[in-house]
């Protein structure tokens, strides 16, 4: 029987705190540095250590004594008992010792340590191929034994199934239930998921079903709202269809991606809506748009992707639109509509930031170079690159819901993340999502060799030198995985190994079928691999035996992302777990990082200091990158924060609609 | 927030709602500059809000029956350009919804009500604490009364009424210039301790119907009248009424006409004051009405009318240039104007429509700016100066509010205005330039460095004339204000008394005479005892007959005669050694200054570069001094009555003293020498300025030192 809270639970989230600013925020980013001094660090490695020195008194005890006493733990968890922080040590080293004996694999005292970081809530940073995802299972049973909700959020549907199936025996014996959902759960299998002590979903997944949820509930979402007019109207459940049941503990993984990378793209409930003129007037626009000339009649800002349009394009477009109907007639209407087909124009290209299949626009992530095949971009954008392309045009989506993961993940009461790349953003995610960031130390010491920078002064000798390089390593034997920022980069260099009679493989958003045969054949002997970052996150690249031996994966990226933390999960790839592994990054003063964020003067005289090779060229290089590197990360984030500032004014502003979104 | 644009990912939130205007809510139209607005108003509670044409137009369209959707397709299809994007419409249901304007179907979110709430009544707590110089306590509601009382007035309030007014101000006003002297001379009575509480009265008086002016011809076009109270001006309770139901008038006569009715009625009453004051003799009332004619003309041009701070010249201003919100609008052009030419920000857009119209905005910022801070300093310098506290703590808020608010406020512009997202640097830059720039200037660049002070001219030679000898003064030979020579017959003292002496000696002398006589004929022993005795009787004799000659008073050098008493003397008892003139010789004259204390260590230290007078009524022009020589002792009666306080004067002087020539502190005096100027009339006594030039200081340092000095003298700090 569902007890009288069930229902006002499942659908109560926390108000998240306001975002602070001016001496506000200074104060609480201090706030933030002392959450994660390094003296946190020690006191929960003595931690670890002293569960470490637990095992020996848990090794002898029976299954069913060990059951008894987990279930013991559990019941303390449970009634949030006083006292039950004193028993979280014992608890954990009971967990390992489960673990051990259901999965076979005894934690080290790094993975007790990530538990512990967990459990506190705070963002746990672990290298690649340290186990996360036991870590995330020894927490979630402390957070399951509360009964209440815990979401466990994968990169992807497939990690969601299989590490829920991988663990199950192991909440089995700790007595904690646990479901999983994918994209093609059914709702009654969503409602049944949802409702185990531990969920496994995506990020996607989940904040669809609380959109949906949202829409269901209608117009009044404040639960103790919901509870009076259901109390007047005579509703017995008020929460009858509603998928979740509510939101308090989430673990998120490769949680820089979904926090940060990802945060503003919002989740869209839509349905298609046809708009006819929207069709006609994007086609005129794309017309009209093909007889200005850049830099004559609009100037291209590049590092805010803006179209400006010209005293001169003003006159054309006066000119063109003379004989045009309706919304031609006036200024404003007409110059977004050309400013929207020239930015498609600009700043939107086949093979970088889209690709065409099956004669539709199809949306490749930037960060993990993966396909986005249900995303479209905001309205009219998607139309204008359609009309680009010479696509028919789509019907525009309208929008019913949205949600921004940003503001999603601020609902949780307990949020906590692993990633294998976080200290760059611990001050965003600090401000953003009160998370503050700890480094987990390795269990082996890394064996990655990271080489310097190699400068170009322009695109072809940088991908000569890369060939080059590729061939130099290719003979000696050794795996390669080379990094390149787009389908079309991967696909260039492609072209160009095979001219030097090599044969890579192929790993991007338009060849991705074979995505885990490619994976699992990068670690061989005299193996080529070609990737966009689809290879950056989430990829375990075993190495074939006696490779190790001979040095390891070695990792060629051709350009540098605009976040140092892509460059390093994409590093992250070789020197698994102790291995060795080699690194090495080209760079060209024309990159796009550069050209996009490095003022011109600099770049000219970049340019010039690397092609005559002055002394201190390189340090030039690398100081101009780290710089690029800092104002991408500075846009980035204020653009982030812009939302979620726009977000709440909206919610404030139109808080007479009821239909707030959160 | 928002670029413009037509269509928002936010447009779901409101499309399907059902949104219409409150019922109460009425819309006029106005007219600004010739271009039309809408003005919603909410008569529940004086809530307004301006629209565009283009806005209204789709506003006005709202009904609950269709949702938002529905409406704004519909306007897109009537206005297919000037319709509001999606962005527009959520903003101004946005604003809409916050001014209470809107009527919605769903109930809407309740903690956020909550949370709106709670922060506009801390809002308002902090704005009454920031404008605790304009509290206002609301007390009595007189629409009522306004509306019985309005039918017997009205009347009187067109055309009959300023007829009357017309003839009433120039009766009026030929009764003032008549007795202009009068009136002027007592306006340096009018802040006298002993005047205060008069004036308060006067001032209430003359406020309470400039009031009830405003809110009179506020019900007769038809606008409200809800509030009245009590606002506390600078701590000062003065009446007031709420007549903002005036802004939605549509003629914008009617808004001037009763933006300016306070000061109708008030001068009305003040012309009335001055028959009052013109045919009562001296006492409370005549008090009572010169006070009040005081107030009307002063408070008037100095603050009602004046159109730099925010009272009813602004809105006649803002209502004749037929630019609404003059105040925020300046800012915002100013803010502009910033944005774009210092800091290099292509997006901010002007509050102005027109070049003219940004020109003037720009203008009224700068003038109202300045002006503000002269008033307010002044109202904090005054205050300061009865109450020491108070003036500290109005420092103390004048500080917050107009340094550190503005300061924090730019400071987080700069550093978090969105605005500013893609020029921060140089706009960071551009103000930390200027401010050290600023700063180095004040700091670094020598400025000319000068302090005043007051003085007298006074000729070198100015003998007084004195009765050497007690009498009545008989004739007077030559009149006052002559040029007379030396050894001039001026007048004539009669002593009988003098006459009966010398008589008697000489009687005595001649028997003493005789006596000898007698004593050289008899050899008589007392020979030697009477020649002394007549020595002495002759020395007697001779001293008389020489006051006796000294009863004809003559010039004692050749000069003007100037006696401004004499006539009252005539006839009357002089006792001996009054000076009853002075004979001035006005060929060569010095100026005599007293310089204060805190300026005589600049005096005594600083090697002075130079010096010159200005005189009184003449400042144009100006007298070279050629030297000057300081009187190193401290110094408390002053050289003349006209540099006092007493006279008009600036020197602070000792109220007790009857004459007016004690100071309260004790000054040094300063005797320079300076050549006659061609144009300008040297007469002794004329009062003036000497301005000693100093070696140039930078600003700063003279900022500094004044207001140590300003600390110094007047609370001993």
């Amino acid at each position: 029987m569902p007890l009288p809270t069930y229902d006002y639970r499942r659908t109560s989230t926390t108000t998240p705190d306001k975002l602070t600013a001016g001496i506000d925020a200074f104060v609480e980013s201090i706030a933030g540095r002392v959450r994660r001094r390094q003296s946190v660090l020690t006191t929960l490695v003595e931690e670890a250590q002293e569960i470490d020195r637990m095992a020996p008194d848990w090794t002898h005890v029976s299954d069913r004594v060990l059951r008894d006493r987990l279930a013991e733990y559990q019941r303390i968890f449970r009634r949030n008992r006083h006292g039950w922080e004193t028993c979280r040590g014992q608890a954990v080293a009971a967990i390992r010792e489960a673990a051990e004996r259901q999965l076979g694999l005894r934690p080290y005292v790094v993975q007790l340590l990530g538990t512990l970081v967990l459990h506190k809530g705070y963002l746990a940073e672990m290298a690649t191929g340290e186990g996360k995802t036991l870590v995330a299972g020894l927490a979630a049973v402390l957070a399951g034994w509360t009964k209440r909700p815990c979401h466990i959020i994968t990169v992807n549907d497939y990690l969601a199934q299989r590490d829920a199936e991988w663990l199950k025996p192991l909440y089995d014996f700790c007595g904690v239930s646990v479901g999983f959902i994918t994209g093609q759960s059914k709702p009654a299998e969503r409602f049944t998921a949802h409702d185990q002590d531990i969920t496994y979903t995506t990020s996607k997944e989940i904040v669809a079903d609380f959109l949906r949820d949202r829409l269901h509930m209608g117009t009044i979402h404040d639960p103790p709202r919901r509870h009076i007019r259901s109390l007047l109207q005579g509703q017995a459940r008020n929460s009858h269809g509603l998928v979740m049941r509510g939101l308090d503990t989430a673990i998120v993984d490769e949680a820089d991606s979904v926090l940060i990378d990802e945060a503003v793209t919002p989740l869209i409930i839509s349905r298609q809506q046809e708009n006819n003129d929207l069709k006609d007037s994007t086609t005129i626009a794309n017309r009209i748009a093909e007889k200005l000339k850049k830099d004559r009649d609009y100037k291209v800002v590049l590092r805010y992707k803006e179209i400006e349009i010209t005293d001169s394009g003003h006159a054309i477009i006066d000119a063109l639109c003379e004989q045009l109907p309706g919304i031609w007639r006036g200024p404003n209407r007409r110059e977004e509509l050309i400013t929207q087909a020239l930015t498609a124009r600009e700043f939107f290209h086949e093979g970088k930031q889209y690709v065409i299949q099956d004669d539709h626009v199809v949306i490749v992530d930037e960060s993990t170079g993966r396909i986005m095949p249900q995303r479209t971009w905001r309205q009219g954008l998607h139309q204008a690159i359609e009309a680009k392309e010479n696509l028919e045009i789509s019907n525009p989506s309208e929008t019913l819901a949205r949600l921004s993961f940003q503001r999603f993940f601020r609902l949780f009461r307990r949020l906590s993340g692993m990633t294998g790349t976080a200290h760059e953003a611990a001050s965003e995610f600090w401000h953003i999502y009160r998370l503050p960031v700890i480094k987990i130390p390795t269990n082996r010491p890394s064996q990655r060799r990271q080489l310097d920078n190699r400068i170009f002064a322009d695109q072809d000798s940088k991908r000569d030198a890369i060939a080059e390089e590729i061939v130099k390593l290719h003979n000696q034997g050794l795996p390669i995985l080379v990094g390149t920022r787009n389908v079309t980069a991967s696909e260039l260099l492609a072209a160009k190994l095979r001219e030097r009679g090599l044969e890579p493989a192929l790993l991007n958003a338009v060849h991705h079928q074979e995505e885990a045969q490619i994976i699992a054949q990068a670690g061989l002997k005299n193996r080529i691999t070609i990737a966009t970052n689809m290879a950056g996150r989430g990829t375990d690249i075993k190495l074939e035996k006696g490779i190790a031996e001979r040095g390891g994966l070695q990792v060629i990226l051709t350009e540098r992302h605009e976040s140092y933390r892509i460059d390093r999960q994409f590093y992250g790839r070789c020197a698994r777990q102790g291995d060795p592994g080699c690194v090495q990054t080209f760079i060209s003063v024309d990159d796009e990082l550069i050209n996009r964020f490095i003022p011109k003067v600099i770049r000219e005289n970049l340019a010039v200091c690397v092609t005559k090779r002055y002394p201190g060229y390189r340090q030039e290089a690398v100081v101009a990158l780290k710089l690029a590197q800092r104002i991408a990360r500075r846009v980035a984030y204020r653009q982030r924060s812009q939302v979620l500032k726009m977000d709440t004014w909206i919610d404030e502003a139109l808080s007479f609609t009821g239909s707030t979104s959160v | 927030m928002a670029e413009s644009t037509a269509y928002s990912e936010s447009w779901y939130r409101i499309a399907n709602q059902r949104i219409s205007l409150r019922t109460q809510v009425h819309a006029k139209r106005q007219y600004f500059r010739g271009e039309k607005w809408f003005v919603l108003e909410d008569p529940f509670n004086n809530q307004y809000f301006r629209l565009r044409p283009e806005a209204y137009d789709f506003v006005a369209r709202l009904r609950s029956n269709r949702t938002v959707q529905e409406v704004w397709d519909e306007s897109l299809e009537r206005h297919p350009d000037d319709a509001p994007g999606q962005e527009d419409v959520i903003r101004i249901l946005a604003q809409l919804y916050h001014a209470n304007l809107l009527h919605f179907d769903v109930a809407a979110d309740s903690a956020k009500l909550f949370e709106r709430y709670k922060k506009r009544k801390r809002k308002e707590l902090t704005s009454k604490l920031l404008g605790i110089m304009f509290a206002r306590f609301p007390l009595y509601d007189p629409d009522d009364l306004l509306k019985r009382i309005l039918p017997f007035v009205k009347p009187f309030l067109g055309k009959i009424g300023a007829v009357i007014w017309i003839l009433t101000i120039l009766a009026a006003g030929k009764v003032a210039i008549e007795n202009f002297d009068a009136l002027k001379i007592r306006t340096d009575a009018v802040l006298a301790p002993g005047n205060l509480f008069l004036l308060y009265t006067g001032l209430v008086f003359i406020k309470t119907i400039h009031e009830i002016g405003h809110a009179l011809v506020c019900r007769k076009f038809g606008g409200e009248v809800h509030v009245m109270g009590v606002m506390l001006l600078v701590f000062t309770p003065l009446p007031y009424v709420d007549a903002t139901s005036s802004w939605s008038f549509r003629s914008r006569w009617e808004r001037v006409y009763v933006a300016a009715a306070g000061m109708i009625f008030e001068v009305f009453v003040a012309a009335c004051a001055t028959f009052v004051w013109a045919y009562t003799a001296p006492g409370a009332i005549h008090s009572l009405a010169y006070n009040m004619i005081f107030i009307a003309s002063v408070s008037t041009v100095l603050f009602n009318l004046n159109p730099l701070l925010r009272f009813d010249g602004y809105y006649i201003l803002s209502d004749l240039l037929d630019m609404p919100n003059l105040h925020t609008r300046s800012k915002q052009q100013m803010v502009h104007m910033t944005e774009h030419y210092a800091f290099g920000c292509k997006k901010s857009t002007s509050p102005a429509d027109t070049p003219t119209e940004a020109t003037a905005l720009a203008f009224f910022g700068v003038a109202s700016g300045i002006y503000r801070i002269i008033v307010f300093a002044g109202i904090i310098l005054f205050v300061a100066d009865k109450f020491l506290l108070a003036g500290l703590i109005m420092a103390a808020i004048c500080v917050f509010s107009w340094v550190l608010t503005p300061m924090t406020r730019l400071v987080r512009y700069l550093a978090a205005s969105p605005k500013l997202e893609r020029t921060r640097s140089r706009a960071v830059a551009v103000t930390v330039g200027v401010v050290v720039i600023l700063i180095l200037f004040l700091n670094h660049f020598p400025f000319p460095s000068h302090f005043r002070a007051p003085g007298v001219i006074e000729a070198i030679e100015h003998p007084f004339t004195v009765a050497e000898v007690s009498g009545y003064l008989a004739e007077i030979t030559v009149p006052a204000d002559q040029y007379v020579v030396h050894g001039q017959k001026l007048a004539i003292v009669e002593n009988k008394e003098l006459e009966f002496n010398i008589k008697n000696v000489q009687a005595q002398y001649r028997e003493a005479q005789l006596s000898l006589s007698r004593s050289l004929n008899n050899n008589s022993v007392d020979l030697a005892s009477t020649k002394s005795r007549i020595e002495a009787i002759g020395k007697q004799l001779h001293y008389l007959l020489a006051q006796k000659q000294a009863l004809t008073i003559t010039a004692n050098q050749t000069g003007v005669w100037t006696a401004p008493k004499l006539d009252e003397y005539l006839g009357m008892w002089i006792p001996r050694g009054t000076a009853i003139g002075q004979i001035i010789n006005e060929s060569e004259f010095h100026f005599s200054a007293t310089v204060s204390q805190e300026e005589a260590s600049r005096l005594f230290d600083s090697k002075i570069q130079g010096a010159e007078v200005r005189l009184r009524g003449q400042a144009a022009h100006f007298l070279p001094v050629t030297a000057f020589q300081i009187i190193p002792a401290e110094q408390d009666i002053l050289p003349s009555a006209a540099l006092g306080w007493s006279g008009g004067g600036e020197v602070e002087t000792d109220l007790a003293d009857p004459s007016g020539l004690r100071t309260a502190s004790t000054y040094f005096k300063v005797k320079a020498s300076v050549l006659n100027g061609e144009d300008i009339a040297m007469f002794h006594g004329r009062s003036g300025k000497i301005r000693f030039d100093l070696p140039t200081e930078p600003l700063l340092h003279q900022w500094y030192r004044k207001l140590r000095q300003l600390l110094l003298k007047r609370y001993q700090i």
